[in-house]
């Protein structure tokens, strides 16, 4: 079975190796540059306050491809779970259905769940190996842009996504692991239970991104219990007018996931008192001859109330969430293999 | 006399639609079987259910003595060639037997080997690129090779051209000599199974019309043609198959069950494909009036 598993699975290995050296390859021609630049900035020497413009500095170094390369890491790293659920997973069983060749495979002498069970091991090992091998790549060759990241509070706008969020944190880490072994038992389970290769295909595809769009709005914020603070509103706030904290205090790259502004009372307001609200029309911060709307009600005795998940949860928040990715493909490559022995071909 | 399939009122349904209904059959080893009947008569659901790609949904069937592709002994013990011969077309000839190979424990590389070389098989071409002929020809070497008990065929020279449908079929019938295999086959051409098979069982609306040895069958049908009578008047020990009247004459397709002594009747030999046909067409008045009693039922 192993065999067999291997020659019809062949060239699409082959493919998949190819683009994963191209890939490598890419990345391996630009990392050293992207390295070096962040080894002669002043991010490594930097402290407090200091830091900000250094980080700035070297995002200001960074060349166009260097820009385009660490977008197109991230898109790769996330569609490829979806290409391999498409076109490893769904015709895996549909394609036998629909060329009517599991007149042959099934009536050799392997049941046909070992066939199943042989075909999504290896496969689905495959599916993981390429996804996860893309993330650890892309990982190594975006260190320095993370590092720089973690260490500056708002940098330009490209560069302000940080570890926690959404694209980011599904592209880093042990996540693209899990969404490959979902993706690919989401396809095979559609293959199965649909028996045409193209719907199979399209419902996998759909299915697929809804999933990845609603784990990190539905789900993710729920997957770790988080930290609670009441804070300075002053300085968890970077932008005028705000009521949201956009930083926890001693925490710069932690996941915020709820915030509200407190009065003197300790009750929330959803309002910019009227006393702070044109405290500092220009909105610049930290200005001589006002005070921002921060300040002032920093100054009438309010508070940020912020829920956040800090840094250090980053790797349990990995482990629960490729935990539930891999524990939906072993329930969807069980339902397969179910399905496939109730013989209804 | 043992059975290699035994089926016991075994039924299979499509969503609401049975295509296999109360089937009991009993198929006996040592015989190449032909398995005949109309389209729709419910044959390959029949030979589905006997290599296990399919379970009843009513019903039991039993291969061998035990159920069909219950595991890999059942799986090792049946051989099976689809309709059409189905075969990986990316896959050469020799991915094929390589497949044989890996997935049967009983695998004769050598009997594989020597089959391609002798009906010049390329081993390097893809199984896409092959004859109709050629295709079936791999797919029975495939069958062949796992040295099963019992190989099934399901319709397996409906797509190949006459001089292909007549090696296939003597190449079918040498193998099954060596190694001595119980062979059934399903097939609507007459004439192909006239020549393979020693055995015959029309299947018509799922039901068994008649199965028996062929030289059996033979023997025992005749046509009778005589002056015309009234069909209750005739002779005991005559089951009338089928009757066509003219005017002045009576032709009777009938099983009689010892000589024919009425001098009235002229007695002739009947073939086996009037015999089928008559065993067919009977077979299709019944269903039409099991069809009429489902209308009435709703």
């Amino acid at each position: 079975m192993i065999w067999l598993t291997w020659r019809q699975f062949r060239a699409q290995a082959i493919t998949a190796a190819a683009a994963l050296a191209a890939f490598a390859i890419l990345l391996a021609a630009t990392g050293p540059h992207l390295a070096s630049l962040y080894s002669t900035s002043k991010i490594t020497s930097c402290h407090g306050l200091a830091c900000q413009p250094a980080a700035n500095a070297f995002f200001g170094q960074l060349a166009g491809l260097d820009t385009v390369v660490y977008l197109l890491g991230i898109g790769v790293i996330l569609v490829a779970p979806a290409i391999i659920g498409i076109f490893w997973g769904a015709p895996l069983i549909a394609r036998e259905l629909e060329t009517r060749t599991f007149n042959l495979a099934w009536t050799q002498g392997v049941t046909r769940a070992q066939w199943l069970a042989v075909k999504l091991a290896l496969t689905g090992l495959a599916a993981m190996a390429v996804t996860e091998a893309l993330s650890l790549i892309y990982s190594w060759w975006a260190d320095p842009i993370s590092k720089a990241i973690g260490v500056s509070n708002s940098g330009p706008q490209l560069f302000s996504q940080g570890q926690f969020s959404s694209v980011i944190f599904a592209s880093h880490g042990i996540t693209p692991l899990g969404y490959a072994a979902f993706a690919f038992a989401l396809g095979t389970a559609a293959g199965a239970l649909i028996r045409r290769a193209l719907p199979a295909m399209a419902i996998t595809l759909a299915i697929f991104a809804a999933v990845q769009l609603a784990m990190p709005l539905l789900v993710r914020p729920h997957l770790v219990s988080p930290s609670h603070t009441t804070t300075s509103i002053y300085a968890s706030d970077l932008v005028y007018g705000s009521l949201t904290a956009d930083v926890v205090p001693g925490h710069p790259s932690a996941w915020i996931l709820s915030s509200q502004a407190l009065n003197a009372a300790g009750e929330t307001v959803t309002t910019i008192p009227a006393a702070c609200d044109n405290a500092n029309p220009s909105g610049e911060k930290g200005g001589t001859s006002a005070i921002t709307p921060a300040q002032c009600m920093q100054s009438r005795g309010y508070r940020e109330a912020i829920s956040y998940v800090p840094t250090s949860r980053y790797w349990s928040l990995q482990w629960v969430e490729t935990g539930i990715f891999l524990a939906l493909a072993l329930a969807l490559a069980y339902f397969s293999v179910w399905r496939l022995g109730r013989r209804r071909i | 006399m043992s059975a290699v399939i035994e089926a016991d009122r075994l039924g299979k349904r499509y969503r609401r639609q049975w295509a296999l209904s109360d089937c009991t059959l009993s198929i006996p080893a040592g015989h190449v079987v032909g398995l005949v009947g109309p389209n729709g008569a419910g044959k390959t659901t029949l030979l589905n259910l006997a290599v296990g790609l399919l379970a009843p949904d009513a019903g039991t069937i039993e291969v061998l003595g035990g159920i069909p592709a219950a595991g890999r002994a059942e799986l090792s013990r049946v051989g099976f060639l689809a309709q059409d011969s189905p075969a990986y077309a990316g896959l050469s000839v020799a991915d094929h037997l390589e497949l044989g190979a890996h997935l049967n424990r009983g695998w004769d590389a050598g009997l594989a080997r020597g089959r391609v070389e002798r009906l010049d098989l390329d081993p390097r071409q893809k199984a896409g690129t092959l004859s109709g002929g050629q295709r079936a020809q791999l797919a029975l070497t495939l069958a062949i090779a796992k040295r099963p008990e019992l190989l099934i065929l399901d319709e397996p020279v409906a797509s190949l051209d006459p001089l292909a449908r007549r090696e296939f079929l003597q190449d079918l019938m040498e193998a099954a000599a060596e190694q001595e295999l119980s062979v059934v086959l399903s097939s609507h051409l007459i004439a192909d199974l006239e020549r393979v098979c020693d055995y015959l069982i029309v299947l018509v609306g799922s039901r068994v019309r008649v199965a028996g040895p062929v030289e059996e069958l033979l023997a025992t049908h005749h046509r009778l043609s005589g002056p015309r009578r009234d069909p209750a008047t005739l002779p005991d020990g005559l089951e009338v198959i089928s009757a066509s009247h003219t005017d002045v004459q009576t032709t009777l397709l009938a099983r009689t069950s010892g000589p024919v002594l009425d001098p009235a009747w002229t007695v002739s030999q009947v073939g086996l494909e009037d015999l089928v046909l008559a065993y067919m067409s009977q077979g299709a008045g019944r269903r039409r009036r099991d069809n009429h009693h489902l209308e009435v039922q709703k």
